[in-house]
């Protein structure tokens, strides 16, 4: 039966050339989009490094100025001045804030491998890890201990543990930065399961989290984030923004709340994969258009052929299953050819982590069942149609 | 002919309406994704409107400043200081504005909080950009004179911040600033116009603004008229050249370009950030690629739709081959049958773009947006539609043209 369709199929190979490369370029597109859903999907379930909930950014916008006109003692006052208003139960200072697009990315030097380690980093103070709900997996946060010490702390995530100390335990170990003026030596002191300060589509990538420390260090922190009191509403952006003005009167402030800004960076993630979707399923619905009319076409003109078969006996049912069945031929051959071509994607490593195998096998499922899905349906009313003709009509089809 | 050929095309379609509709379908669809696609681009880089004398002015949006040694790079907005210093002076240049980014701003009223974007601008800004009033004045020299705290804002925020009440003459609190709200505009979301809030220069909260080389400004320049820009290209580029940064030891060299919008948006994309060369011609070129590459699943789809049909009119054929008919000619019959059919969804599909664009409108999707469709996008829209049917209809005709006269008179191909 099979190598009998076979047969069929490639005598006709010309115009099922065509139809193939259509259905083959189909099959890409929903691929495509299939792969970047799934991504989205495996990274979403993923840790983030941070709990985030009933914690409030606040961005200070100091105008131009350096940051060594910004006195170290103003963190402490302000600090302590949130901390006065009965929602505030923590409050931390940080580089940038999390849920933004920012990214601070420096290299270090592994001392053990000697090799230079692009990263990430974040720059937060003390209270910082209770204020955003960030979970330690070994070692501590930063605190007073490490006031005086020659080497900073350090806290990485695991992805960067294994590329500093492959094979070790990364705690207590040193590694230095690559700045060539001023060489700074780190200790890790803490460990991380997983921080990705862009929310949970960010793809996974090496961390280090350093300590902000205004009395000792020369940097400046730009945030601040704020955790409140479980429940407490918007509004309160008024009280708080009128307390940082009682600080300082010269700075403005940008209040957002995690969580609304966790939203819209979502949203911002998610956009031109749904333009993109919306537009593969309108092409998805004309080639469905396009496969309808060819096969109905194709049934018309092999009517003779079909009155034949009928005529030596075959049934309705054969007939039907013979129409569909070499319509799902035509397409797994289309489909087999586009996997060669698009496995070579993870084979080669081309598109790094974003095309894992199994993002690669799970959207080869999803695209072939919805091509699948898609010629059978294509095929049921043009097969119903063929299978309806009375074997004297259609052999004197004219 | 040409009529004959019509008649034929006529009947051909009304023949068979179940596969014409799906024909027509599969071109409208196309073609209302690559015309949304064209008027977003056109609004985006030859806008009409508040920035319709966007062919007459040039943008400068950043400055890129490089050690000696190219190791230390810096790129950043221009201060008010270079745009006064450098660009207000050159020859030949109808006006120059100073203007501010878009920065987020807190607007508070009792217990409500609106985040919106100001700009500060200076007078020239209202005079190169072409905004509709829709209530109270612009800012205006007895405002400079006495520094007046004045704001303008769009019609949206004013919906915002004051409901159904009139907007001018109310104070808003802008981050700790009192302002006067003095004139309503429509909304907009060209490059250089896009703001909720407008405000003039002098209510910066410092004065330090004036003596910045490298700041949050960007500059406009007017030129007479369009020929013009080549020349204010090149003196531009001439300026930056005699540009001394506040630390000539670190940062020896300066270049910023004055830019056309497609150059800026092709400078910021490919990179080109120290040559005169932005590259825009490069990313047109990259964009209609993508476009033609975008054609190839429907011109396929199409192709295998118009295969099936002409194999049914083979008896058609047949006779006319068998009357002579050259393959060319039936080959230059199909592809017209072909074109006017894609010019006829071309038709179809622009109402239906219209549909789409006041949906993307009125969705927000985009704030502001505001696309018109204009002569040059229809007159896009209806090429695309003639290489589409071109693209589509090659194939098939070849393949008809190749039919046998003697198989093709008895109808079996």
């Amino acid at each position: 039966m099979l190598r009998h369709l076979l047969k069929l199929t490639w005598k006709r190979k010309s115009r099922n050339l065509m139809l193939s490369l259509e259905i083959l370029i189909a099959f890409a597109i929903v691929f495509g989009i299939a792969a970047f859903g799934l991504r989205y999907w495996q990274l979403y379930r993923e840790p983030i490094g941070f709990d985030g909930r009933d914690t409030w950014a606040v961005r200070m916008k100091m105008g131009e100025i350096q940051d060594k006109e910004i006195p170290a003692e103003i963190y402490d006052t302000l600090r302590r001045s949130l901390l006065e208003l009965p929602e505030v139960r923590e409050v931390g200072f940080a580089a940038y804030s999390p849920y933004t697009m920012s990214t601070w990315t420096t290299t270090f030097k592994s001392s053990q491998t000697g090799a230079d380690v692009p990263t990430h980093i974040f720059e937060s103070g003390d209270s910082t890890a209770s204020a955003l709900g960030i979970q330690l997996v070994g070692g501590r946060w930063f605190g007073h201990e490490d006031d005086g010490q020659a080497a900073q702390p350090a806290v990485l995530n695991k992805r960067m543990a294994a590329s500093l100390f492959p094979g070790r335990s990364p705690l207590g170990q040193q590694f230095t930065s690559t700045d060539k003026d001023s060489l700074r030596t780190f200790r890790v002191v803490g460990l991380v399961e997983d921080f990705r300060n862009q929310g949970p589509l960010m793809a996974p990538a090496p961390f280090v989290l350093t300590r902000f420390e205004p009395h000792t260090g020369k940097s400046r922190a730009r945030v601040i984030l704020v955790k409140v009191a479980p429940g407490t509403p918007r509004g309160f952006e008024v009280a708080l923004n009128r307390r940082l003005k009682l600080v300082r009167n010269d700075w403005s402030y940008e209040i957002a709340p995690l969580q609304a800004m966790r939203t819209s960076l979502l949203k911002e993630h998610l956009i031109p994969l749904i333009v993109v979707s919306v537009i593969a399923a309108f092409m998805v619905a004309m080639v469905a258009f396009g496969l309808f009319g060819v096969l109905w076409q194709n049934t018309t003109r092999r009517i003779p052929e079909i009155g034949l078969r009928r005529a030596i006996g075959a049934s309705a049912a054969d007939i039907y299953r013979q129409i569909v069945a070499e319509q799902l031929l035509l397409s797994s051959t289309a489909m087999i050819v586009g996997l060669i071509l698009l496995v070579q994607l993870p084979l080669t490593g081309a598109m790094g982590e974003a095309l894992n195998w199994g993002v690669f096998i799970g959207a080869a499922a999803l695209s072939m069942g919805a091509i699948y899905l898609l010629s059978l349906l294509c095929s049921l009313y043009p097969g119903w149609r063929a299978s309806r003709l009375s074997p004297t009509e259609a052999l004197h089809y004219e | 002919m040409l009529r004959n050929y019509l008649l034929t095309a006529w009947k051909v379609f009304m023949r068979r309406k179940l596969f014409t509709a799906i024909n027509l379908v599969c071109i409208v669809l196309t073609l209302v994704v690559l015309m949304v696609v064209t008027a977003l681009l056109e609004t985006a880089f030859w806008p009409s409107g508040v920035e319709g004398k966007s062919e007459r002015f040039l943008q400068v949006y950043s400055m890129r400043s490089e050690s000696a040694d190219h190791r230390t790079v810096r790129t950043e907005l221009l201060g008010f200081k270079t745009i006064d210093k450098y660009l207000k002076p050159m020859q030949g240049v109808e006006r120059v504005s100073a203007f501010t980014t878009p920065a987020s701003v807190s607007v508070y009223q009792g217990d409500r909080v609106s985040e919106l974007q100001m700009r500060r601008v200076d007078a020239d800004y209202w005079r190169i950009l072409d905004f509709r009033l829709l209530a109270g004045r612009l800012p205006d020299a007895d405002d400079d004179s006495v520094s007046r705290f004045v704001a303008v804002i769009n019609a949206t925020t004013a919906r915002k911040l004051f409901g159904d009440a009139a907007a001018v003459g109310q104070k808003i609190s802008i981050s700790g600033q009192m302002f006067e709200v003095i004139g309503v505009v429509e909304d907009v979301i060209h490059m250089n116009a896009y703001a909720d809030v407008w405000a003039p220069l002098y209510t910066f909260p410092s004065g330090t603004w004036r003596d910045e080389l490298t700041g949050s400004f960007a500059a406009m320049l007017l030129a007479k008229q369009p020929s013009d820009l080549p020349r204010i290209q090149r003196e531009v580029e001439r300026v930056a050249k005699t540009f001394v940064t506040e630390d000539p030891h670190e940062y020896a060299t300066t270049t910023f370009w004055a830019d056309s919008k497609l150059d800026l948006v092709a400078r910021e994309l490919l990179g080109n950030k120290e040559r005169a060369d932005s590259g825009g011609t490069t990313l047109l070129a990259w964009i209609i690629i993508a476009m033609l590459l975008f054609m190839l699943l429907p011109a396929l789809n199409l192709v295998n739709l118009n295969t099936g049909r002409i194999l049914e009119r083979s008896s058609e054929i047949g006779v006319r081959k068998a009357f002579g008919a050259t393959s060319r000619q039936l080959a230059g019959q199909l592809v017209v049958e072909n074109v006017l059919l894609c010019l006829a969804g071309g038709l179809i599909g622009l109402a239906c773009t219209r549909v789409v664009l006041w949906w993307l409108e009125t969705a927000q999707l985009i704030p502001y947006l505001k696309v018109g469709l204009n002569p040059s996008v229809f007159a896009c829209g209806m090429l695309l539609a003639f290489v589409f049917g071109l693209l589509s209809g090659l194939i098939p005709a070849w393949k008809m043209s190749r039919l046998d006269p003697v198989h093709a008179l008895k109808g079996a191909a």
